[in-house]
């Protein structure tokens, strides 16, 4: 057997089985990636894809990818401190959202900044909604697809955690007037907050922190969220008053599992839940952090009923950076975004890109995988691949968390 | 599985695939009459980039495994099997070797190849081949034939092709045939044989290895859709001959599996091979159907009509049976249905 499509092979060897690699684009020398993906049709109708950089000096990045054979970075913008990040972005029409967090609290700009991007070249700043605070580092992340609200893990000034891990919760901003956004509704894990009358929850051996991670909302419910909690596992919530969110349900996988739960995505018309962790560790050291699939048919009552099959842990562990799941593509409501109840793709750093058939959700099938060389100059000494969307057109945009910038696939099965 | 959580993005095949292995383990079958170069083909093949990730399965025919040895060395996972004819003696034999692939690379235990070659012996009628796949569910949700390849040589091929019915029938089920040994043989030699092949198989592409060397993708590509649509009538001898059955309206697939059924207890020795798209009534994209004697593959529908020419076009290979007798059989079912 080929060390090229031997995963068993220790050494590190690229893997290609049914997608077909159109091109890669390392952003300039900037191909540090983080989970904030989102395309849009320019007036002049090219196919711009926005991405988010995992840490400084670059702000986001947007790509020409119009022939995604040959993207071509259009604009590329920096941060204004050292400190801060803008790990995640979401468009809706020409409005885009940045997520901006700090290394430590109290340090500032931290919030969510709306761009007007109609002229890609020229992103203009519409407003910002500051999130700093004495316990706060701002957002980590959003969800905007609705072009009303941006639901988002963030900090406040007027927030104390119980823990300082615990900084982020779950807040909505209506930014239908774009120009002044307003918090409208936001939500806490119960003993997350100093101020809450009930115990802190108790710590896990990895302690990551109870904090929010992914708030999807989808436009064809708009009364649920479906909010990851990183240790504190995974909530549907109600909100259709959004100033009051309740809990329906709460699914967990930890303990026994190490915790990080991160994105949890509804198949509406399957009645069916996609739930992923994120793996933090470096080789293999939570393993196993998986992609599970729950039966939704009673959102009140979540089970647990598959995970999507891993490559085998000792054929990745060891090849440098982290190795299980993390990102998938999240079907997000825009006319730009891939729709599929059936293909699941998933990055897991080290272990790539991973496509999985859930037709029979029992039995999730690997049907395509896609392992890059270590791209050039990375510290992690293999591919780290962050995040994963595929646009209407069924072309698959994935991203190196460190160097290698993004690659553009087909897939082919 | 699917009466619990429905999709309805899935088509009434599943889901609709982008083409027609899906995601799949390609296989190719490699045939050919003793002597006709499928080794050397085969060896070289292993050697090239796209050889990479290959398991090689070789049906032996004798006593003495040179087919294997020479194999062996290039190859990253052979199986041998026993001595014997795959055709009719080691069947179930082929059926475990691929089996027992799959699980070993679940457990581990095998490097994870990404195509598999099979060998035949000499004398081998791959239709038998071809049915393993569609019996064996297992084996046919795992691996899909991607080209049947048949190895025919300049120099003998000719006569070979008058005395024996088993390289007739190799040549007439062949997706590509392989012209060898075209140096030795010489132009006209080379150019009467395919002459004779296009008689035998007007569907298939027809190829010339000089040395053992030819493009790789003519061994793990599969023709082109296109190829269907412009494969003439054809008497082979041995009473075998082929038609493309093909129509403008899309057929209830009620109607077609009926006729199909039908044909298969009727005459299913004599359905040599029958394959194509199909364009069945409430499907968006073509269905592939393929039929080897009494068996039914799977049919899988594709996201969309490869050419945009939604026509339903199926090639039919058969003994004894006409294009007439197969349409009047149709319309028989459609009119009692």
């Amino acid at each position: 057997m080929s060390a090229a499509t031997n995963p068993l092979n220790k050494n590190g060897e690229p893997v290609m089985w049914n997608f077909k690699l159109l091109a890669q684009n390392d952003l300039g020398g900037f191909g540090g990636m983080g989970e904030g993906m989102s395309v849009q049709i320019a007036k002049d109708g090219r196919r711009i894809i926005w991405l988010a950089h995992e840490s400084a000096p670059k702000n986001f990045t947007a790509v020409d990818v119009s022939d995604p054979r040959q993207p071509k970075v259009v604009v590329q913008t920096e941060l204004p401190k050292p400190y801060m990040r803008s790990n995640s972005l979401e468009l809706s029409g020409d409005i885009m959202a940045v997520a901006y967090q700090t290394q430590k609290v109290n340090q500032q700009p931290a919030g969510l900044e709306l761009f007007d991007v109609s002229v890609p070249e020229k992103p203009r700043s519409i407003s910002f909604f500051d999130c700093s605070g004495a316990t706060s580092r701002g957002v980590h992340q959003l969800w905007f697809c609705d072009g009303e609200y941006v639901h988002m893990a963030s900090g406040s000034p007027d927030f104390k955690p119980s823990h300082p891990q615990d900084d982020q919760f779950y807040r909505c901003i209506d930014v239908r007037n774009p120009t002044k956004p307003v918090e409208v509704g936001r939500w806490w894990m119960p003993g997350t907050s100093a101020t809450d009358n009930v115990n802190p929850p108790p710590r896990h051996p990895l302690d990551k922190g109870y904090r929010a991670h992914n708030t999807n909302v989808y436009p064809r419910r708009p009364d649920r969220l479906y909010l990851c909690y990183i240790d504190g596992g995974m909530f549907v919530m109600d909100i259709k008053d959004k100033a009051n969110p309740k809990v329906i349900s709460h699914w967990t996988n930890s303990p026994p599992y190490t915790g990080f739960m991160h994105t949890a995505v509804p198949l509406f018309d399957r009645d069916l839940m996609l739930v992923t962790d994120e793996s933090t560790e470096n080789a293999g050291k939570d393993w196993p952090k998986l992609i599970w699939i729950l039966d939704m048919r009673d959102e009140k009552n979540l089970v647990s009923i598959s995970t999507c099959p891993m490559p085998p842990v000792d054929a990745y562990k060891d090849r440098g950076g982290r190795f299980g799941a993390h990102n998938i593509h999240e079907n997000a409501t825009v006319p730009t975004a891939w729709q599929s109840d059936q293909i699941v793709l998933g990055t897991f750093f080290n272990g790539g890109l991973r496509a999985y058939d859930i037709s029979n959700p029992y039995q999730p099938k690997e049907v395509g995988a896609f392992v890059p060389p270590p791209p050039k100059g990375t510290p992690a000494g293999a591919v780290q691949l962050n995040d994963v969307f595929a646009d209407e057109r069924g072309i698959v945009y994935t991203v190196d968390r460190h160097t290698g910038g993004l690659y553009t696939l087909e897939m082919d099965f | 599985m699917n009466e619990l959580f429905p999709s309805p993005a899935a088509g009434r095949f599943g889901r609709r695939l982008k083409r027609e292995r899906g995601p799949r383990v390609p296989v190719t079958i490699i045939t050919g009459f003793l002597g006709a170069g499928k080794t050397t083909l085969l060896k070289r093949f292993l050697a090239t980039p796209q050889g990479q990730g290959t398991a090689v399965v070789v049906n032996e025919f004798g006593a003495v495994g040179i087919d294997d040895a020479l194999v062996r060395s290039s190859a990253d996972e052979t199986v041998l099997l026993g001595n014997g004819c795959v055709c009719c003696i080691t069947r179930t034999d082929l059926q475990q070797a691929l089996r027992r692939l799959v699980v070993e690379r679940e457990r581990g235990e095998l490097p994870d190849f990404r195509r598999i070659m099979i060998e035949t012996s000499g004398l081998a009628d791959p239709s038998p081949i071809l049915q393993t796949f569609a019996t064996d569910r297992a084996l046919g949700s795992v691996f899909h034939i991607e080209a049947v390849v048949t190895v025919i040589d300049a120099v003998a091929g000719s006569d070979t092709l008058q005395w024996s019915a088993e390289a007739r029938k190799q040549a007439i089920l062949a997706d590509r045939l392989i012209i060898t040994k075209t140096d030795i043989a010489g132009e006209s030699s080379s150019a009467t044989l395919a002459a004779k092949m296009r008689a035998l198989n007007p569907g298939a592409e027809i190829h010339e290895a000089v040395d053992g060397e030819i493009d790789p993708t003519r061994l793990t590509e599969p023709v082109s859709d296109q190829r269907n649509a412009f494969v003439a009538e054809a008497a082979h001898g041995d009473n075998i001959g082929s038609f493309v059955l093909t129509g403008d309206r899309p057929v209830a697939w009620a109607v077609f599996a009926r006729a199909m059924d039908t044909l298969m207890q009727l005459r299913g020795a004599d359905l040599l091979r029958v394959k194509g798209f199909l364009d069945v009534e409430g499907c968006k994209g073509p269905v592939m159907v393929q039929f080897v004697q009494h068996l039914a593959h799977p049919p899988v529908e594709l996201e969309m009509w490869p050419d945009g020419n939604r026509h339903s076009r199926v090639v039919f290979i058969t003994r004894n049976i006409s294009e007439r007798q197969v349409r009047d059989l149709i319309a028989a079912i459609k009119a009692l249905v």
